[in-house]
């Protein structure tokens, strides 16, 4: 058991995903960051669908009455063992009694703790991902109360040694660009072309909704092309007959404040969306913290393709280094 | 238009097949998802079919997105509406109207709306040629509708009238989103009706409240039993006005576990539909409550 | 000797409880342990900073209803 102290902002239990239920509006909810959270859980040994805590700006305090393993990845929110710092993206053995702790968050905006074995809760839908929304999955449906008591499950595969420590060039650097890769369509073809260039050109802030569902950003209104609308669309120039939006779609209703839609968005409506974000770049942008500034870069299908496979093996490299 | 395919990043494939609403492109949007579902192409997630568009994911690992949108493009030319059955269900959907809760809702966000000086049902009505709203839910409430899509959030349905173009009802969307929208609110935006699952954000113009559940995660009652949400794509809905008696009967039913949709099994084609909307309402109308 | 309240959050720094309320403390007063100093706003949640120790506030260093980042200076506590 891991008796959960103090809840941290917004901690919630989060697997690979629910996959495959969109047609019925289920969002996939799941890790927000999958790179973070698959080393995490390569880094006690688990199973790469174990269950981790995923945790947002400000850590839990967790009392954990059985001896364990964990690794704590993503961000830089420093984790303490009995008020003592440890490094992250590494193998760490924790005893019986011992509490785990975190310090400000210095770089990006979230961690996952997965602990050998995984985060038992039970399976919804396939997954163990919470979906606050609807209340599905997880530990309730919620996110982490003070008081909750953590079960830890038998998803795991191999021992991984104590003191495990990812090599530097497998972690992520948070001291870059936000550089966010787009593929431009969808119903791009309702803005000008005008204001097409400006959603590339300038730099958009994150505002203070950011969070699971998706982040919007705050810049400069966007305008369409002039158009008698469509019937059923709605009288807005943002409303389109609605519509599947894909995960990671970028919308601007009434062309201000464009929200890229994220792990526990809506699966759809009636707004205009205009780009996707690449899969890997859902990890970064996960990463982005409120107030700070991104910029999104349009590639075209096979820069996406190609980004995708250099994150795979990426991830295969690491599975190699655990399994040495 | 021709229709638009699109990349929804690395791992989406939009298709927008008309830019506006109506019942042939709906059904079209059913045949060319139900024929890729059933040629179990390898490497795909979901299939979404929506409106007037759908939207596919799948794994690029497995199959190239240039390939699967040729794929797509060679089922638009092949899939054809003739012959084209619909296994669907017909179901009473029992609405209480003008309902407290709905009302109160729409009364804390006049400053949102387009018309701050009467209810989002008197607003639908006047801009709709209606005389009273008595007139407009005796419109909504006269002839079924399609389940066109499901999406937003679990198991809402967007819900297309089964009536000619020129006796549709179309209202705008609210001009400035609510955060707050109560559970089982009824609503109306664009050509669409909905149901919203749960409590939250929305847009639509409210007009009442569904008396029992369309999603459920606790799954308790009988017509949840397979799945949390209960409407599905193809669905015939009727929306039946209610009174206040009713609904707390209904409520009633619900909290104790009792509660069970009237619906009735029934296959039907396009062409049912679309050669007379009219007499095809009114058989449905007829199998459901008969 | 001064100590420095650090936002724990990235946000929007709020003094107040609401726009038309007063602010929680002003530089020069005396606060408890436990006393709430100001509100960061983020994901829709407001979370309360709270003075770590008895004394008096000796200065505000971000200004009501401006950015703020996780570990920025809010105030100082003397």
């Amino acid at each position: 058991m891991i008796k959960v102290k103090n809840p941290g902002l917004q901690t919630t239990v989060q697997d690979y995903g629910r996959i495959g239920y969109y047609d019925v509006g289920m969002p996939p909810s799941g890790a927000m960051d999958k790179y973070s959270y698959t080393v995490g859980n390569l880094l006690v040994g688990n199973d790469e669908n174990a269950a981790s805590l995923e945790i947002t700006y400000m850590g839990p305090t967790l009392e954990f009455q059985q001896d364990a393993f964990i690794a704590v990845t993503g961000g830089e929110i420093p984790p303490k063992i009995n008020g003592e710092a440890v490094p992250m993206w590494e193998t760490h053995s924790i005893k019986a009694g011992d509490e785990l702790s975190f310090d400000f968050v210095k770089k990006g905006a979230r961690v996952y703790l997965a602990v050998a074995g995984g985060v038992d809760v039970p399976v919804i839908m396939d997954s163990r991902s919470t979906y606050t929304l609807c209340g599905v999955g997880g530990m309730e449906g919620r996110a982490l109360q003070a008081g909750d008591e953590l079960k830890i499950g038998n998803d795991k595969k191999q021992e991984v040694k104590e003191g495990t420590s990812l090599p530097e060039e497998y972690r992520l650097d948070f001291s870059g660009d936000n550089e966010i890769r787009v593929i431009l369509g969808l119903c791009s073809y309702r803005l000008t072309e005008e204001s097409k260039k400006r959603f590339f050109e300038r730099e958009w802030s994150v505002t203070t909704e950011a969070n699971r569902v998706g982040y919007r950003f705050k810049g400069e209104r966007l305008h369409f092309v002039e158009r008698e609308q469509p019937f059923g669309a709605g009288s807005n120039a943002s409303n389109v007959v609605d519509l599947g939006y894909p995960i990671g779609s970028i919308q601007v209703p009434d062309g201000v404040e464009p929200i890229a839609l994220l792990n526990d968005a809506v699966t759809g409506g009636g707004y205009v969306t205009i780009c996707t974000i690449i899969s890997t770049d859902l990890d970064k942008m996960a990463q982005v913290k409120t107030n700070e500034k991104v910029r999104f870069v349009s590639v075209d299908i096979e820069e996406a393709l190609q980004a995708r496979k250099e994150y795979r093996d990426t991830v295969e490299k690491v599975r190699q280094f655990v399994a040495q | 238009m021709v229709p638009r395919y699109e990349y929804g990043g690395d791992e989406f494939i939009f298709v927008e097949l008309a830019e506006e609403m109506s019942l042939e492109v709906n059904f079209q949007a059913m045949a060319i998802t139900k024929q890729l579902k059933e040629d179990n192409v390898p490497g795909i997630v979901d299939i979404c079919p929506s409106n007037a568009s759908y939207m596919i994911r799948f794994k690029p690992e497995e199959i190239h997105p240039d390939d699967l949108i040729s794929k797509l493009k060679e089922l638009e030319k092949t899939v054809s509406l003739e012959g084209f059955e619909i296994k669907s269900r017909i179901v009473d959907m029992p609405i209480l109207f003008e309902d407290p809760w709905t009302h109160e809702t729409v009364m804390n966000n006049r400053d949102r709306h387009q018309d701050p000086n009467s209810t989002d049902l008197e607003y639908a009505a006047r801009i709709n040629g209606f005389d009273s709203k008595e007139d407009l839910i005796q419109a909504i409430t006269d002839y079924p509708y399609i389940a066109s899509m499901i999406g937003f959030v679990p198991g809402l349905p967007w819900c297309y009238q089964m009536v000619p173009r020129e006796q549709q009802i179309e209202v705008p969307k609210y001009v400035r989103p609510r955060t707050f929208t109560s559970e089982r609110a009824f609503g109306f935006g664009g050509a669409f009706a909905v149901i919203y699952p749960v409590q939250g954000a929305g847009g639509y113009q409210l007009f009442g409240t569904a008396a029992a559940p369309i999603f459920e995660n606790e799954q308790r009652l009988h017509d949840f039993k397979d799945s949390m949400t209960f409407p599905r794509q193809g669905d015939l809905l009727r929306f039946r006005s209610i009174t206040m008696d009713e609904y707390k009967k209904i409520r009633k039913e619900v909290e104790d576990g009792t509660f069970r949709y009237l619906i009735k099994e029934f296959t039907f084609t396009p062409q049912q539909v679309l050669e007379n909307p009219k007499a095809f309402s009114d058989d449905v109308l007829g199998r459901l409550y008969a | 000797m001064a100590d420095k309240v650090l936002s724990p959050l990235p946000g929007i720094f709020y003094r107040k409880p609401s726009p038309d309320k007063d602010v929680y403390v002003n530089e020069g007063d005396s606060v408890k342990e436990g006393d709430i100093l100001g509100l960061v706003e983020v994901m829709k949640n407001f979370y309360e900073v709270k003075a770590e120790k008895d004394g008096v506030i000796e200065k505000f260093h971000v200004e009501n209803e401006s950015e703020i980042e996780a570990g920025q200076e809010i105030a100082t506590i003397s």
